[in-house]
């Protein structure tokens, strides 16, 4: 008896994995396999759909040939100005778009966490229009500010503006009960309580809405250049779309989705910065 | 399968985790047999291994070195022969008291009728009549764990393997569940491998309580409660009246005394880096 | 990545949960948001029609609104009258959203159970995932025309990607314990999948879902303005087009309203597939 089970245990032993993970479980270097697999497939499939001529090279055009329109287009101008100068006059508009609901929106947002009163007036009208999305704006935008500047930065506005209010206000809510009572007996008014226990108490919140709020402004922007501009990567699409110039268009996304992923590693890295020294104070 | 045969059966078990380039020995060279229909408590301080011990029975780990037989059989995988109560109750959100407690019945593919019977039963054992659908959330901490444990009782498997089950009650709860547990015990005997930090908890319980050792966990001592328990009858009593006996009292304090000796024992060594790290400190 | 992705849907989710809260908030003084929204007719009416403050060649006047909704709905406007126009553009939303979430609900929950899956199809998804879903518009256009198909193109870029993040954040961000019980209570792997992953994963599936909606009307309404031949989105090009800005007010109406009802109803829809979750 004893025996028929040590034998047993030996067989299990050897069918079973060192170190007591579950069976079948991928180790680190399958998985990177895999991973550059993904890669390899997802530029293997386009390249040879591509040359294949199963789809017309005017629809797909491979790879390498996006790569070098996309390189053309930093030195050759196209719809006026060349890729980067495209590139500058979105990133402007984004700029100013995003910093025009960041200002308007953070201290709404945060008086709205502070009075009770202004939420329950506020809030009802907010939260209708944010059912509006932003580029549902563009008729107004054009009407009201035209096509050059202002226009796209209503739109950016109108798509950025409502994370940065949300964070806000639920930053201020959610401070600590004790740490307002706190200042508040220590003798702290109105002023002195924002500036030194609503504001950096919704500090995170904050920045956190504003990632998300950078986010949206971006992709708005994208709409309001595909519809009302002379100038921008959106435009540089859609002149290349009416020229049914495929790599131009291509081009215009991978720079559109280079400075988005730019953007949002940034914010990203500042969010962590100031949790960072949020734990660390 | 005879009384005498032991259910589960740790033979020279160790277990090391790897964190990084580091490598932590959390069970070292544990031999551990548990017989049929007896429950065995192992006590110990947190980080000690004792609950690795119990995930290595039910096939949710396994040892680096030495083997974990249940009924003989190596623990290849988790299975229904041992169900698991958990210290979090790990009850399914989704489904009502009466679809937690047929789970296991579900899974084992028991027709639906004999199914709603066995859970019936189970409801009525645990006291959980009116709450049948009742969501998780909406029941209170030992109510939840009520439903554990019918859950795992309702596959009427050999060896109910208990991960200290009543860690999360608050302490009146936690009483109760106690005196629950060992009615269930008589009325419905299983081989039970219960994990606890609580010394009384474990005493009152079990046939048997394991010591471990912290960190590397090595079993300190076994001390043999059965004995004393069948003879002065605690089963009959109150828990207050049985917590209150010399009889009791005098094998907790050996535990504590065991577990405390065995902290002093380990301290003496790296006492000295705490005063180092003090003073290079500003 | 993995963990980009988790901490962008738990910032959604929390923006989500935030305007959850403050809805709630509201209603608890509903009078004064009444009184808001009163004054502010008020306001328009006094600023637009009984001072003439503001022209209405630039702001319309609350008359302007209700003929340009009585033009739209008896006439007709941009190719089309009012239910036309809805029925097209909810059509295509509709048509493209499921198509996002029959992709993108499957593949999330494989990559949330597959640490191989995930490895082998994250690559695509990191490479497309950060062009915002409005920039393959004109790529759309070039490939399928104004028709359609570019329309339901483009909203399954841009549904398809919340829809996948957040089931997969559902399926990674279960409670282990809760797959040890099943397993130890004798699941097998196929019951683990339906009995413990894809209800575990339902409340953020459904978050995913409604990012989903909201992005495939956004989109739609993008596609429609850029080029449609009817929709919502053409009626508010036209109108801007035909500086008629009573008819731009409404539309915009339209696309909020319309908006908030897909909304509300895929919110009943979680509240009747998702019983347990606590309120």
């Amino acid at each position: 008896m004893g025996g028929a089970v040590a034998a047993d245990v030996t067989a299990a032993q050897g069918a079973r994995p060192a170190r007591g993970r579950r069976r079948g479980a991928p180790g680190v270097v399958e998985l990177g396999l895999l991973s550059l697999g993904g890669f390899a497939a997802f530029f293997g499939l386009w390249f040879v759909v591509a040359r294949s001529g199963v789809v017309p090279a005017r629809f797909l055009p491979a790879p390498g040939v996006v790569a070098a329109t996309f390189f053309h287009l930093t030195h050759d101008p196209f719809a006026g100005y060349t890729l980067q100068q495209h590139l500058l006059s979105s990133i402007g508009r984004f700029l100013m778009g995003f910093a025009l609901a960041a200002a308007a929106g953070v201290p709404l947002g945060l008086l709205m966490g502070w009075f009770r009163w202004l939420d329950d007036v506020v809030s009802p009208v907010f939260e209708g229009f944010r059912f509006i999305a932003p580029i549902a704006w563009v008729p107004f935008a054009a009407l009201w500010f035209g096509t050059g500047i202002g226009g796209p930065i209503l739109i950016i506005f109108s798509g950025a503006f409502p994370p940065c209010v949300i964070n806000a206000q639920r930053g201020a809510r959610l401070i600590e009960p004790h740490l307002i009572e706190a200042a508040r007996s220590l003798g702290a008014g109105h002023c002195r309580m924002f500036a030194e226990v609503l504001v950096p108490g919704a500090l995170p919140s904050i920045v956190a809405g504003l990632r998300i709020s950078a986010g949206l402004a971006w992709q708005s922007l994208v709409g309001a250049e595909l519809i009302v501009v002379s100038s921008g990567v959106g435009y540089l699409m859609v002149q290349g779309q009416s020229n049914l110039a495929t790599p131009i268009v291509m081009s215009g996304m991978i720079a559109i989705g280079i400075v988005g992923f730019l953007i949002d590693v940034a914010l990203r890295a500042a969010e962590a910065r100031i949790r960072r020294g949020w734990a660390g104070a | 399968m005879g009384r005498s045969m032991s259910q589960i059966s740790f033979q020279s078990v160790s277990r090391v985790f790897r964190r990084g380039s580091e490598e932590i020995l959390a069970v070292a060279d544990v031999s551990l047999e548990v017989a049929d229909r007896e429950f065995v408590a192992i006590v110990g301080p947190s980080g000690c291994g004792k609950t690795t011990l119990l995930r290595m029975a039910a096939g949710l780990d396994f040892p680096s070195s030495g083997s974990v037989l249940v009924g003989a059989r190596e623990v290849a995988e988790p299975g229904p022969d041992r169900a698991v109560v958990f210290q979090q109750f790990a009850l399914f959100p989704w489904k009502t008291v009466r679809e937690n407690i047929g789970f296991g019945l579900k899974c084992r593919g028991v027709p639906a009728a004999q199914r709603n019977a066995a859970v019936d039963r189970y409801i009525e054992m645990m006291g959980l009549q009116g709450h049948e659908n009742a969501y998780p959330h909406q029941l209170s901490g030992g109510m939840q764990q009520r439903v554990a444990i019918a859950r795992s009782y309702a596959l009427e498997p050999e060896v109910l393997l208990m991960d200290e089950p009543f860690g999360a009650l608050d302490a009146q709860t936690r009483i109760e569940m106690q005196e629950e547990l060992i009615r269930l015990a008589r009325v419905n005997p299983r081989t039970v491998l219960f994990i606890t930090h609580a010394v009384e908890e474990a005493v009152y319980l079990a046939d048997r309580v394991a010591v471990m050792t912290r960190r590397p966990g090595r079993l300190a001592e076994i001390i043999d409660v059965a004995p004393v328990r069948r003879a002065e009858a605690w089963e009959e009593r109150p828990i207050e009246e049985v917590m209150d006996l010399g009889s009791f009292t005098h094998l907790r304090t050996r535990i504590w005394k065991m577990l405390r000796d065995e902290r002093e024992a380990k301290a003496e060594a790296p006492r000295v880096t705490p005063l180092q790290r003090r003073k290079a400190g500003p | 990545m993995h963990i980009g992705a988790t901490t962008d849907s738990r910032s959604y989710r929390r923006a989500v949960a935030a305007g959850r809260a403050r809805m709630a908030s509201a209603g608890r003084r509903p009078w004064i948001g009444a009184a808001t929204v009163l004054g502010l007719a008020i306001l328009w009416y006094v600023l637009t029609t009984a001072t003439g403050a503001v022209s209405p060649a630039r702001f319309p006047r609350p008359a302007d609104v209700w003929s340009a909704a009585l033009q739209l709905t008896l006439r007709g406007y941009a190719g089309g009258t009012l239910w036309l126009q809805i029925w097209y553009s909810s059509r295509l939303v509709l048509l493209g959203f499921l198509v996002a979430a029959a992709t993108g609900v499957p593949l999330g929950l494989l990559m949330g159970m597959s640490r191989r899956a995930e490895a082998l199809i994250n690559p695509a998804f990191l490479l497309i995932r950060p062009i915002p879903p409005l920039a393959w518009i004109p790529l759309a256009i070039v490939w399928f025309g104004l028709g359609d198909a570019a329309k339901i193109f483009v909203i399954w870029f841009a549904a398809f990607v919340p829809a996948l993040i957040n089931t997969y954040t559902g399926v990674r961000t279960l409670d282990r314990t809760l797959i040890a019980a099943a397993r130890v209570h004798g699941a097998s792997e196929r019951q683990i999948l339906t009995e413990v992953m894809i209800p575990g994963a339902l409340p953020l599936i459904f978050t995913g879902l409604r990012l989903s909606l909201q992005a495939s009307w956004t989109t739609l309404v993008a596609a429609e303005l850029v080029g449609a031949f009817f929709g919502l989105g053409r009626v508010l090009i036209i109108a801007a087009q035909d500086i008629y800005p009573g008819m731009i007010a409404f539309a915009m109406a339209l696309v909020a309203i319309l908006g908030a009802l897909m909304t509300g109803c895929l919110g009943l829809l979680e509240r009747w597939a998702v019983p347990w979750r606590r309120t």
